[in-house]
């Protein structure tokens, strides 16, 4: 049986690897697009394919918790691949600035860089669970696919005030939480 | 509520990314994401499919050896992998141990003790000697050769022999292959061994760390063909007899047996005889000495040798025979007595001096089909 645009979801949450060859086919101009637009300042093609492969691969290793349609799926991988991408935008740049020797310009860094940085971020996701829905929402646009806040605006419909506010007040709930588990960093 | 994961988390979130413009992409590129992300999950898969044959393997084993009390608390530590512990080992590339990982049964079987894990990652039983690759694992630094102070115990055996050796791979993480033979001549189907480990010296040290690794387990031996030979030769008063020649899919082991006059002993202190064999297609097989028993004048050997080429007919077996003189360098003995002295005890004076050696004719040992 081949994986078709009706069935594709179901066989891969089944782990049916013709489903992995479909999305491959179907989505990789979009994900290399979301990848690229990221990455590209850094110049660097390897680290692109390097993270293209890699939403793939969390694509095909998460299938299981993804629950919609295929228009929901479609959205989904596309924030898995802006997720990646940062993440590895991140990575890049932060080994780039130990190199360049300005690292005592980074050394207050804002209690979520603090934590989006340290090794396992499955402690932010457990203080991200705590928010409501709408700060949930506005928080990983904001930090975890690195978004600006005025891009926020227009996909929320909020103002710019209203979201810098509510950043605001889930920063301190965050950063109340987080010296709960011992994190480091000052709220800016 | 239950606590979302990243992946959860995006998943409700309602992202569009309407303005990100797709990049043409070749089917090439296509065929390459394929091929690179799919060889991703071999990897992954691969080490799944083999968590999924350790628990067949220790459900099979199981019986025997839950009966023995022993507790598999965890599986293959991170140890870097090495696919084949006996080919890693074989650095001299003597070529014996090439074939055996692919016989060789997965056991991975750990232990842990004192900050010190050792899992026992394959095991093998050619009908006479258990062979038994391991890796370790430690939090501190065991020196470049660590010695573990223990021997393999094959249960039912009047006596045995082996060896040790072990290699650094890592910072704190040790490869080794740890060997056992049976001296008796019985042919037994399926051995119990037990590896007790209650000390690993530090290389280069003093330095010990005590614990308690105990491994015990049962083993098949590997399917194998035994054909009798008794053919022998003899020279200067010194015969060799080869008695069977046992072949398994990864090796051969060769029996043979040195009888020796009385006046060669009168003369010599000992008498050593190897075999080397090559065979009628020319292939050398490489060997390892699997010790013997037996009283002076005849003793008992056997020695494995690398996989017989399928399609050799003859083998050529030419001994040598190594007579040697003792002298206080190369043989040692002294006596304790009950005040704490020490004496060498003195070793009979004999005629000849040095060491002689002389090959003998060969054998010719016609493979039987």
């Amino acid at each position: 049986m081949k994986s078709t645009s009706e069935n594709f979801i179901r066989r891969l949450q089944k782990q049916k690897e013709d489903a992995l060859e479909f999305i491959i086919d179907t989505y990789l101009p979009l994900i290399k697009g979301i990848t690229n637009k990221v990455l590209s300042p850094l110049g660097n093609e390897g680290l692109v394919d390097e993270c293209v492969n890699d939403v793939f691969l969390s694509i095909w290793d998460n299938a299981d918790k993804f629950r919609g349609d295929s228009t929901d799926f479609k959205k989904w991988i596309c924030a898995i691949a802006k997720y990646k991408s940062i993440d590895y935008y991140r990575r890049a740049t932060k080994r780039m600035e130990v190199s360049s020797e300005n690292m005592d310009m980074n050394a207050e860094m804002s209690v979520e860089e603090e934590l989006i940085r340290a090794e396992d971020k499955t402690e932010l996701i457990t203080l991200i669970n705590q928010l409501e829905p709408l700060d949930r929402d506005i928080f990983l646009m904001k930090f975890f696919l690195g978004y600006k806040t005025a891009d926020i605006s227009r996909k929320t419909g909020l103002s710019i005030t209203a979201i810098d506010n509510r950043l605001f007040r889930g920063k301190k709930k965050l950063f109340k939480e987080a010296k709960n588990l011992g994190a480091g960093g000052y709220v800016l | 509520m239950k606590e979302k994961d990243i992946y959860q988390l995006l998943n409700d979130l309602d992202f569009d990314e309407s303005e990100v413009e797709d990049i043409e992409i070749s089917e090439f590129d296509k065929a390459k994401v394929k091929k690179e992300v799919k060889m991703a999950l071999r990897k992954k898969r691969k080490r799944h499919g083999w968590k999924m044959k350790v628990v067949a393997a220790v459900v099979i084993g199981g019986l025997s050896v839950s009966a023995l009390g022993i507790a598999f608390p965890a599986y293959a530590g991170n140890v870097p992998v090495i696919g084949d512990i006996f080919r890693f080992l074989d650095n001299g590339r003597t070529g014996i141990y090439d074939n055996y990982q692919e016989y060789s049964s997965t056991v991975n079987m750990t232990k842990e003790s004192n900050g010190v894990t050792i899992t026992i990652n394959d095991a093998i039983y050619d009908g006479k000697t258990v062979l038994l690759t391991y890796s370790i694992e430690s939090e501190k630094d065991l020196g470049d050769q660590p010695f573990i102070g223990s021997y393999l115990d094959i249960k039912n055996t009047s006596g045995g022999s082996g060896s040790d050796q072990i290699s650094k791979v890592g910072k704190n993480q040790y490869v080794g292959l740890i060997t056992g033979s049976r001296l008796d001549e019985k042919d037994l189907d399926t051995v119990k061994v037990k590896w007790r480990v209650d000390s690993i010296s530090i290389g280069g040290t003093e330095e010990k760390i005590k614990g308690t690794w105990n491994f015990s387990l049962s083993l098949q031996a590997s399917d194998n063909e035994v054909q009798l030979v008794d053919q022998g030769t003899e020279q200067n008063g010194v015969t060799v007899n080869v008695d069977k020649i046992t072949v398994t899919p990864m090796s051969f082991i060769v029996y043979y047996d040195q009888l020796v006059s009385k006046e060669v002993l009168d003369k010599w202190h000992g008498v050593d005889v190897e075999i080397d064999i090559q065979d009628d297609l020319g292939n050398h097989y490489a060997g390892d000495g699997n010790g013997g028993f037996g009283q002076e004048n005849h003793i008992h050997w056997s020695k494995t040798f690398k996989k017989l080429d399928p399609d050799a007919t003859k083998l050529i077996i030419t001994p040598t025979v190594r007579l040697v003189e003792y002298t206080p360098e190369n043989h040692g003995g002294v006596e304790i007595t009950a005040d704490g002295e020490t004496k060498a005890i003195s070793i009979p004076t004999k005629e000849g001096k040095g060491t002689e050696e002389f090959q003998m004719d060969d054998i010719v040992v016609e493979l039987v089909k």
